[in-house]
């Protein structure tokens, strides 16, 4: 992260002084790099067609798609399918899920990792410390499908969670079925899938940090508390708040991976976002057009969100991504 | 680090003393839950698959350990035709995939690397810009459609061929080369390809373990490609079948033939025995790979 | 040595940049190709993909293992590449393999819960209008639907094209086969008699929670079961005159779940639901689970068919428990002795046939494929099977043999039928009636069908389809409210969402254009009747 600010701001002044035109330089250049370019062309080429040639497509948008006729013969019709979305039943409802869910990852899922790098970074036995950390990255390598699989068999009315429950005197509960639950086994899942994974980065940002701090701080008579609070979380301030951005800018975007697997019409009630409505939408029913809206309409907001994070975080902590 | 204690005797440093044992004590017990929480859910699926399907049945709930002893789910399930094909497509995809990502990733990140070269910056940023906006979901869909990928094993190779993110972590580390080597290979006469072939690679073989685990476990795990651009099943990876089994709950297919009172149970420990038998691979290699993958997060992610 | 390396990579580089070039072209050239349906060429046929469901998977991995289809193979030389979508999302694979374009040979389908209708897709050049092909190509259909008129106007739409070779039941007989089933035992163990009136029903399901039916001292009965599905069915809701889709009452066209009767009955399923009364799994209880919780003594009331669920459940616990017994109730009613509003009693013609989609390059040879199956041999073929080894011709009356009905590896009828014909469900031929006489020859089944036929079904729509014009905006409201729909309707039931909310509900499916759709299936149905 920290390079790609780097990157942009490194290539900025390339030999101005000459008094060549653009054109006789670059042509100079891509002679002398050929190889480089040559490199280079499958890259440009891919990226061209797999990532530029969707947003050639997202045209459709703004149009009456049809197969037949194609994307681009196909008739204009202005932003009628965007006022169509903002008008229909489904739209608040998106939004505030979508919004929700990010906002609870946020609170809860986003902490976990920095708390339990933190706890992990206090362990003082080395094998215990290496043997927590391996168990916990596992989960993270384990698929989605699989994760899913595993809790939609746990939370069955007779499933494990349901018995532990009963044994501890509650009622026991059908998760998958109630739209209340559905928030909390989502981010309990994708804390239990992703916690030990997320805190490598920042163990890592501690083992980085100066040792000679800790030991300044001993002398001054600092605990290891007030040395976590002083040292510690200081040092791996720079990478929360990049990460933090990246998660701002996201806000309204949640991966439909896994909540397709997830919900159900009983759930879509707090379960659908955005992502998901999309891909019924657009791939199960084929409302191509519409849904190519909804789509682009959430892409240019994350967009938004990402830069004013960014903007936000450069004016306030000057860390940023660019 | 090693915490060297005050020297001195006053009761503060003691209470101090104190209350890190305790802290410490009580951050042991968490960690310990945490491996609880962590392995007992593969534990449970462990026993449940081997245990015999009827008295699972009426005894569901917590497991010390498996109910009754049965093969009869492995049996079924390394028997079913389409756990096998899926096994095989899924390397299939794992294989040319990553090969093909590592190959393109190495070439972007090698050009992309190097000093001088002047539609570098336009490139780089023409890269970043599909990190935080892209066409989304609708018009991808149609692009592979319209490319006739359709329903063919490229439609899940080729459309994720590369990520910029694991190219900005290798060009990283290849900025990190001292460029004394490739001088002297210059003088020598090679060319780029030389250089990043003969050179640059093998001095990298860390990072490019960690490209090969970052780029085939993201296909071993893929399922959503799939699941919209193919309907053949026999191109279907495993994941897919997976789905089928323990979300859809579709068992069907390997209990052709049982009673009917019995496939329900039977249809049951299926699930917990599919599940062991697809995360097996990516639990025996995980030993081998664990020392990578933290090195690789260090490159990519903290450069000071 | 460099330069074998650079050698080496510029080849790889090569044949890189070659892939991603001809992926290019090879678009290009495929939309060339794009050929004009009704050309065909005189190749003969040897191979066909065709999609369509596995309607019993617990029996057959593939269509392919069946014994009318490897004989079909033998006869014709064509081989059938089967292409069975997961059961649980069939309908998202039609629809995702229907809007990409890249199409099977052939289609078995479904095609009147088509959003939009059949003839959208004829529009839309992905099936092809068989009108033509079947005059000139398809003798014996043509000869079925000569001699029944009535059959060719259900399956056409108002534009009179032919969409698909269908599937038609050829007598009454075959036309009734599914509604709520009870175990009969259980009613007589408990001295009740069978319930007629939604109160009745009450009384019954009630005694089975309470009165420990099935004797094994603990009250782990199960009274009645709905599968989530089959909340869309009439039984229950039909009571109150209404159903849970589009209904008509004097050639005008309703939506059920607006009308306020569509609140009692929601309030009914609640409070069956808090007694205990309706499987509180329902939602989670697929067919397997069923089928565990009949033969584990446990289910004393459920939705099911006559020859899959009474006659296979009855052969499957032959021997476990011979008290085991079940029977088809009567569509309930409000008072004693009316009318049942609705009954299951079908048309000859549900929606179910095969097309052919314009991806077909050799339509005509395909067309006589299909043709087989309606005349005399394929007739044979795929209702009886085998002659000697699935059936016996006994008075030119066309008998299943023993090893059919009764299986001496124990299989039920249903389950051994399957590995011979399709004709235990449905496929693009004429449904023999003596296939019918003799799948339901129990006298349990012959209850049942008698029971289930009571009612008047006035009410009920025929298959209409919308116009050409009108299918997509009809398409785009009803997957709106389908989904809304099925989402309210289970949180009514499990009490979820309070029943007070319900007059919101029915607001909501108003504003997603309901009215619309109504005046789109009222036109629909004016011009069936004229057809």
């Amino acid at each position: 992260m920290e390079t790609l600010r780097t990157e942009t701001r490194e290539t900025k002044s390339p030999a101005l002084s000459t008094n060549e035109t653009y054109w006789k330089r670059l042509a100079k250049d891509l002679i002398r790099n050929k190889y480089i370019y040559i490199m280079l062309l499958p890259v440009v080429i891919y990226y061209l067609v797999f990532h530029y040639g969707p947003m050639y497509g997202v045209q459709i948008a703004f149009k009456n798609y049809n197969t037949t006729e194609g994307i681009w013969a196909s008739p204009w019709i202005g932003f009628n399918h965007f006022v169509e979305f903002f008008n229909s039943f489904y739209f608040w409802r998106l939004i505030k899920n979508t919004f929700l869910i990010n906002f609870y990852e946020l609170i809860f899922a986003f902490p976990a990792p920095i708390i339990l790098a933190l706890l992990l970074n206090e362990i003082r036995k080395m094998w215990f410390k290496r043997v927590v950390q391996t168990i916990s990255y596992l989960p993270h390598f384990i698929s989605i499908v699989v994760v899913v699989g595993m809790l939609v068999d746990f939370t069955t009315i007779d499933g494990l969670i349901n018995a532990i429950l009963v044994s501890f005197g509650f009622e026991p509960i059908s998760f998958f079925q109630q739209a209340d639950w559905f928030r909390t086994v989502y981010i309990g899942s994708g804390i239990w899938q992703g916690i030990g994974w997320g805190s490598i980065i920042y163990l890592a940002a501690m083992a980085n940090i100066n040792p000679a701090l800790y030991e300044a701080a001993k002398i001054d008579g600092a605990g290891r508390f007030k040395q976590v609070l002083h040292i510690t979380i200081p040092g791996i301030a720079p990478i929360i708040i990049i990460l933090l951005i990246l998660q701002m800018g996201s806000m309204l975007s949640v991966g439909f991976e896994k909540i397709i697997l997830m919900y159900n019409p009983m759930t879509y009630e707090t379960a659908d976002v955005i992502s998901t409505y999309v891909y019924r939408k657009g791939i199960l029913e084929a409302s191509f057009s519409f849904s190519a809206a909804v789509g682009l309409f959430n892409a240019v907001i994350n967009f938004t969100l990402l830069i004013l994070a960014n903007r936000i975080s450069r004016r306030v902590s000057e860390t940023s991504l660019w | 680090m090693k915490l060297v204690y005050g020297k001195g005797n006053s009761t503060m440093k003691m209470k101090q003393r104190l209350g890190e044992k305790t802290f410490d004590f009580v951050n042991t017990l968490f960690m310990l839950t945490l491996i609880l929480v962590t392995l007992y859910p593969f534990l449970y699926v462990l026993f449940a698959s081997v245990s015999d399907p009827g008295l699972l049945a009426k005894n569901r709930g917590i497991l010390f350990a498996p109910v009754g002893f049965s093969l009869r789910a492995y049996e079924l399930v390394l028997n079913n035709a389409m756990i096998i094909i899926g096994y095989a497509n899924t390397l299939f995809y794992v294989i040319v995939g990553t090969a093909i990502n590592i190959f393109l990733t190495s070439l972007g990140a090698y050009a992309l690397s190097r000093r001088n070269v002047m539609l570098k910056k336009p490139i780089m940023m023409m890269l970043v810009f599909t990190m935080f906006f892209s066409g989304g979901l609708v018009p991808t869909y149609l692009l592979i459609n319209d490319l006739g990928m359709m329903d063919t094993r490229w439609a899940l190779i080729i459309p994720s061929a590369m990520s910029v993110w694991n190219l900005i972590i290798m060009r990283t580390s290849f900025q990190g080369i001292p460029e004394s080597l490739e001088e002297a290979a210059k003088l020598d006469g090679a060319n780029d390809f030389t250089i990043l072939f003969r050179i640059i690679l093998p001095l990298s073989l860390p990072v490019l373990a960690v490209m090969v685990l970052f780029y085939g476990v993201g296909h071993w795990n893929s399922y959503f490609n799939a699941m919209i651009y193919l309907r053949d099943r026999d191109l279907f990876p495993l994941q897919l079948i997976l789905r089928e089994i323990l979300i859809t709950n579709s068992t069907d297919n390997f209990i052709t033939g049982v009673a009917g009172g019995d496939r329900y149970p039977i249809g049951e420990t299926v699930k917990y025995a599919t599940i062991i038998v697809a995360t097996l691979p990516i639990l025996f290699l995980y030993p081998f790979l664990q020392k990578y993958f933290v090195k690789g997060f260090m490159i990519g992610s903290i450069k000071e | 040595m460099w330069k074998r390396a650079t050698k080496r990579s510029a080849i790889v580089m090569s044949i890189l940049l070659l892939l991603i070039v001809s992926v290019l072209i090879g678009c290009r050239s495929s939309e060339e190709v794009d050929k004009q349906p009704g050309e065909s060429n005189d190749e003969s046929l040897t191979s066909l993909s065709y999609f369509t469901i596995n309607n019993r998977p617990d029996s057959l991995k593939n269509y392919n293992e069946m014994a009318a289809y490897k004989k079909l193979e033998e006869i014709t030389g064509v081989k059938v590449d089967f292409k069975h979508p997961a059961s649980a999302e069939s309908t998202q694979q039609f629809n995702l393999m229907m809007a990409a374009g890249d199409l099977p040979d052939v289609i078995e389908w479904g095609w009147s819960g088509v959003a939009g209708g059949p003839e959208k897709y004829i529009k839309e050049k992905k099936i092809v209008k068989l009108n033509d092909y079947i005059d000139k190509h398809a003798p014996n259909l043509k000869k079925v639907l000569d001699e029944n008129p009535e059959w060719k106007k259900m399956i056409m739409t108002d534009d009179g094209s032919i969409y698909s070779f269908p599937f038609l039941r050829q007598d009454e007989v075959n036309m009734t086969f599914f509604g709520p089933v009870l175990r009969k035992d259980w009613l007589e163990k408990l001295g009740l008699e069978m319930p007629e009136t939604i109160d009745d029903w009450h009384t019954v399901l009630t005694a089975f929670k309470e009165k420990d039916p099935n004797g094994n001292g603990k009250a782990d009965e199960i009274p009645l079961l709905i599968n989530k599905d089959n909340f869309t069915f009439n039984a229950f809701v039909g009571a109150w005159g209404i159903t849970n889709g589009f209904y008509q009452v004097d050639g005008k066209v309703e939506y059920g779940p607006i009308q306020p009767q569509y609140k009692e009955y929601l309030t009914l399923m609640n409070d069956w639901y808090e007694e205990g009364l309706i499987d509180h799994e329902y939602i989670a209880t697929d067919s397997k689970l069923q089928d565990a919780k009949v033969t584990n003594n446990q289910l004393g009331a459920f939705i099911g068919y006559t020859g899959s669920s009474i006659m296979r459940y009855m052969q499957l616990m032959a021997d476990k428990n011979s008290d085991f017994s079940l029977t088809g109730a009567t569509y309930p009613v409000h008072k004693e002795g009316e009318v049942p509003p609705f009954n299951q009693a079908e048309k000859a013609y549900n929606g179910i046939g095969a097309a052919i989609t314009t991806s077909n390059e050799n339509i005509e040879e395909t067309v006589k494929w299909l043709d087989y199956k309606y005349g005399e041999e394929g007739h044979m073929l795929f209702n009886f099977g085998i002659e000697g080894e699935s059936y016996e011709l006994v008075e030119d009356y066309p008998t299943y043999t023993e090893k059919i009905i009764k299986n001496p590896e124990g299989v039920s009828m249903s389950d051994a039928l399957a590995k011979y014909v399709p004709a235990g469900w449905s496929g693009p031929f004429v449904q023999a009636k003596a296939y019918a006489e003799q799948y339901t020859s129990m006298p349990e089944q012959q209850e049942s069908i008698k029971n289930w036929k009571k009612g008047s079904n006035e009410r009920a729509m025929p298959i209409v389809t919308p116009t050409q014009e009108d299918s997509t905006e009809y398409a785009s409201i009803m997957n709106d409210v389908g989904t809304y729909k099925s989402e309210m309707i289970n949180k009514f039931i499990t009490g979820e969402e309070p029943l007070s909310k319900f007059d919101e509900f029915a607001e909501t499916i108003k504003a997603m254009g309901i009215d619309r759709a109504l005046e789109i299936q009222q036109a629909a149905l004016e011009r069936y009747n004229k057809r």
